[in-house]
């Protein structure tokens, strides 16, 4: 069962016919076709090696695709300039299974990183930071180094991060992946209030329970291919046989 | 906002340089190695040519003999005729009596001098000439002269003079290219010292990237750190080699007398201005390859 579905919105992000081929000789994505309205909230699912990580990939333009057209915010990603790619990246806040945090750097010193390699001034660096701990509830830990924190504390790191330039989009890769089911539903929440505020949030997860609880939209991908694409899906079709939930 | 990402870039390549003391000071004593060959090449250099400006005025300069039977007018003429010659300086005539007081005031000759009887030699007329390569035509132009002593027409040597020429040609030709092989080593060197700096910030590198870091933003502090590198390494072999500088000539002089070198201070700011821009250099150059081959957006 594919389904496009019917949204009155300009599609955000939209995927025509799209396939990657690594180098190796690897078919990673084949003839993806997917359209994601702005708001949306779209969680991507499917076995390990299907395409979800590539899929994320060709989304922050890690890589291009070997054919077909990618846009995002009306941009073809496949043929964007090299020297335009970090513009684009500020648009896009991610977030990483492992977080990415820096070790040698305060909690602070982690989310303004990255307004400081865009060079902006140390007042409005200090004003984005505290809201983006603020909305992360990490307010008070600022000067605490991401080794003395929990797994949990440090993805809201990573998500205020991702959220100090005001992104119109996140790309989560397995944001959960890491974490106790309890702290990974606070996480869910966050994610949920800044989808909440406008944000479209694209995330790939393993974690059953939480997209069967939240009953999002749900693409699950297989041997790179779109299998599925529910409106207000689950993680297996409930004709799929049950899988075993990888971590 | 350039002042901010320049203080950035000054701050972490301050940091990289020092979280990899290791690797830093391992590159920085190679390239002070290089740069002290370098300063040595350049010292030489410029030894010899001041050795070889010291020639080059001696021998631009020749004698010509006049036969003592030679009237004086026909000398005057042919003065004249070579002091308007715009290949020549001056012409200087020397009698026989200047020369005989000439030769015997040099100390050389004290034992020879207590020996002539009467005056053996001949007078002569002296004449600088503007550029090397002339001073053959004048020397021709000398010997075809009816006036000259037909037995010892010039002290001119052209071999001697052409043999230097040679010589100081294959040198500076020697220079340069131990130069550009020294260079090349060095560049070799900070590409390999900023490898491992990539190596060891990967992953800031990575977060860099993945938070909209311009190419350049993150490369700056890998060029400046190299350039750093270049620059520490520049003053440590300039220090050692102004120090070293004087002590190596008062030796040199003392072993091999006869060559004509000599202290020169005023070299060493030219040599200091030279190190420093090449220390600079090499170290932006070696780094900018370096990142532009490990460092990819």
């Amino acid at each position: 069962m594919v389904l496009t579905p019917d949204f009155d919105t300009r599609p955000v992000i939209s995927f025509q016919h799209v396939h990657k081929t690594y180098p190796t000789g690897t078919e990673a994505l084949r003839d993806v076709n997917l359209e994601v309205p702005q708001g949306d909230f779209l969680f991507l699912v499917g076995p390990s090696g299907a395409g979800k990580s590539t899929l994320v990939r060709l989304l922050i333009r890690e890589e291009k695709p070997t054919r077909g057209k990618i846009f995002v915010d009306g941009i073809e990603l496949g043929r964007m300039k090299r020297r335009k790619l970090p513009h684009y990246r500020r648009k896009v806040g991610l977030v990483f299974q492992d977080f990415k945090l820096l070790p040698n750097l305060t909690v602070y010193e982690n989310v303004a990183f990255a307004m400081r390699v865009l060079g902006e001034p140390d007042h409005k660096v200090k004003a984005r930071v505290a809201e983006a701990l603020d909305t992360v509830s990490l307010s008070g830990k600022e000067q605490t180094y991401p080794a003395n924190l929990s797994g949990g504390e440090q993805q809201r790191v990573a998500i205020a991060r991702a959220l100090v330039h005001a992104p119109r989009f996140i790309i989560a890769d397995e944001p959960t992946g890491n974490l106790d089911p309890a702290t990974a539903w606070e996480i869910m929440q966050l994610f949920l209030r800044i989808n909440a505020r406008g944000a479209t949030v694209v995330m790939a997860t393993h974690n059953r329970e939480i997209v069967d609880l939240l009953r999002r939209r749900v693409i699950a991908i297989d041997a790179g291919q779109i299998a599925r694409d529910d409106r207000s899906g689950r993680y297996h079709d409930d004709l799929a046989k049950p899988q075993v939930r990888a971590q | 906002m350039i002042l901010r990402n320049l203080k950035f870039a000054l701050n972490s390549a301050w940091q990289s340089f020092w979280r990899n003391l290791a690797v830093s000071l391992a590159a920085v004593l190679s390239i002070t190695l290089i740069l002290i060959l370098a300063g040595i090449n350049l010292l030489v250099g410029h030894a010899f040519a001041q050795v070889l400006d010291g020639f080059r005025t001696k021998v631009s300069e020749i004698s010509i003999n006049v036969s003592d039977d030679t009237p004086l007018q026909t000398v005057y003429d042919f003065q004249a005729q070579l002091a308007a010659d715009p290949r020549v300086v001056t012409v200087t005539f020397v009698t026989k009596d200047e020369a005989l007081r000439e030769f015997k005031s040099d100390p050389q000759n004290a034992i020879l001098a207590t020996q002539i009887e009467g005056n053996p030699l001949d007078a002569k007329l002296d004449v600088r000439v503007k550029n090397l390569n002339d001073v053959a035509a004048i020397d021709a132009m000398g010997r075809q002269w009816s006036g000259v002593d037909p037995t010892d027409p010039t002290n001119y040597q052209g071999d001697f003079v052409n043999r230097m020429l040679d010589l100081s040609e294959w040198l500076a030709v020697a220079g340069v290219a131990l130069l550009i092989v020294l260079m090349i080593v060095s560049v070799v060197i900070v590409m390999n010292t900023i490898r491992t700096a990539v190596y060891h910030r990967r992953k800031e590198i990575e977060v860099m990237k993945l938070v909209g870091a311009t190419e350049w933003f993150v490369r700056g502090p890998f060029v400046l750190e190299g350039i750093m590198t270049g620059l520490i390494a520049a003053a440590i072999a300039l220090a050692l080699l102004a120090v070293a500088y004087e002590p190596a000539v008062v030796q040199f002089k003392s072993d091999v007398g006869f060559i004509p070198l000599s202290y020169d201070p005023a070299f060493i700011s030219s040599l200091a201005r030279d190190l420093l821009i090449a220390g600079a250099l090499l170290g932006a150059v070696g780094s900018y390859i370096g990142v532009r081959r490990y460092v990819r957006i």
